[in-house]
């Protein structure tokens, strides 16, 4: 798998300060397990947090702090260890299989356009973003849309192409509010994608303005 | 930095040699002898600090007391995982931190970061750097952080210390979320290089 679009810089660097919403972490962390080279910027962003705990002043301490970890470990018999992290039957990254514990045949598809389905698959904690999965069935268009905030796209299965690129399996599209596209699915496979959106997504044109509550995007 | 200068404040139980160390081989000795003292000393240095994080970001005295114990509760737990990875013990420490952080304050219902810490396990990423090497990179990024402009360490440090999103950066600095985005872009471009040492 080549992977030739990647979260944006300052994405990356939220995922490794630990402040995404869970919508988003879960599509970073679902390409990252996809992405050798995404893993190592990773580490990389995630040394920033060592310095910085380096650097940090001590603060105090209760006095009682150290004989309650003593003690705490006194009943502490647990080692962890890696899990080895086997591929599934699903094929699924790793990340994803906590939510879709069935895989992706057993996802029930809402109707939402003339080729298009989606799947709620979590939301975060206030509600404001949700994490979704996309299907678009081959050589089908998503209708023309902006971003009312931002919006990961990890394709899964398929590719398809916009004035961005061609995405395919592993490829992460991270746009912002400002931007517009329109998707268009390679034909024979159908695209299935993981999506993170934190606001509504705004469709241009009468016809999609109309259809955008069938949506419910 | 990173000299752990041991004292004899640890309750008596434990024989605790008076020693200096540094927290590589302090973690190794945890994860192949179950090494209490060395958990102690470990403990001593960074326990200050990641308690001094998490007031900053907010929690009661109490409550980063008790995410402070987790944490190491966590890296006793975990010890044998970081003979595997290496890495510099500042970064790996704050890494296990940040995950605790995560669980508690942010409740989020899956596990996306201890999944992709199980891939990079099981993916035995060959690490050419010695932990020597690991520990001189972190001294440097840290000096380095401490020569960006002052508006992009502000960025930085909302982000990593005081576990701020973006948008609520933007927000509490008064300034649109793209400069947040393009300060934070710029910090690491300044930092790359010396990151990228760090194989």
């Amino acid at each position: 798998m080549t992977i030739n679009h990647h979260p944006d810089i300052a994405t990356l660097m939220a995922f490794s300060a630990g402040t995404l919403d869970e919508p988003f972490a879960a599509v970073v962390a679902t390409h990252l397990a996809m992405s050798e080279g995404g893993r190592e910027s990773l580490r990389h962003m995630n040394s920033i947090g060592g310095a910085l705990l380096n650097d940090e002043p001590a603060a105090d301490l209760s006095d009682r702090a150290l004989s309650r970890l003593m003690d705490a470990l006194d009943n502490d018999d647990r080692i962890e260890v890696a899990q080895p992290a086997t591929a599934g039957d699903d094929g699924l990254p790793l990340p994803l299989r906590s939510y879709l514990p069935g895989g992706l045949d057993s996802v029930r598809w809402k109707w939402t356009g003339p080729g298009v389905g989606t799947a709620d698959l979590a939301w975060s904690q206030d509600g404001k973003s949700r994490l979704m999965l996309l299907r678009v069935a081959a050589g089908r268009r998503v209708p023309e849309h902006g971003h009312g905030g931002q919006e990961l796209t990890l394709i899964l299965q398929g590719a398809y192409s916009d004035r961005f690129g061609r995405f395919a399996k592993g490829d992460l599209a991270d746009h912002d509010e400002d931007v517009e596209h329109q998707p268009i699915a390679e034909p024979g496979e159908d695209c299935i994608c993981l999506v993170a959106v934190d606001a509504k997504l705004t469709f241009q044109g009468r016809l999609m303005r109309a259809l955008q509550p069938l949506f419910g995007l | 930095m990173y000299a752990l200068a041991m004292t004899e404040t640890i309750i008596g139980r434990i024989s605790v040699p008076v020693e200096t160390d540094d927290p590589s081989s302090l973690l190794l000795r945890v994860a192949e002898h179950r090494d209490k003292a060395a958990l102690a000393a470990l403990f001593s240095h960074f326990g200050p600090r990641i308690k001094s994080m998490m007031m900053k970001l907010g929690s009661s005295d109490a409550l980063a007391e008790d995410l402070v114990q987790e944490t190491f509760v966590s890296v006793w737990r975990k010890a044998a995982m970081y003979s595997q990875q290496r890495g510099a013990p500042s970064t790996w420490i704050f890494t296990i931190a940040r995950n605790l952080r995560i669980d508690q304050l942010r409740r989020q219902s899956n596990k996306p970061y201890e999944d992709l810490e199980s891939l990079e396990l099981a993916s035995d990423a060959p690490s050419g750097s010695s932990l020597v090497e690991q520990n001189q990179v972190i001294e440097r990024v840290t000096l380095a952080l401490k020569s960006l402009p002052v508006e992009q360490q502000e960025v930085v440090r909302l982000s990593f210390v005081q576990d701020m999103p973006h948008a609520q950066i933007a927000e509490s600095i008064g300034i649109p979320l793209g400069t947040v985005k393009s300060r934070l872009r710029l910090a690491y471009e300044r930092l790359r290089p010396l990151l990228e040492d760090l194989q």
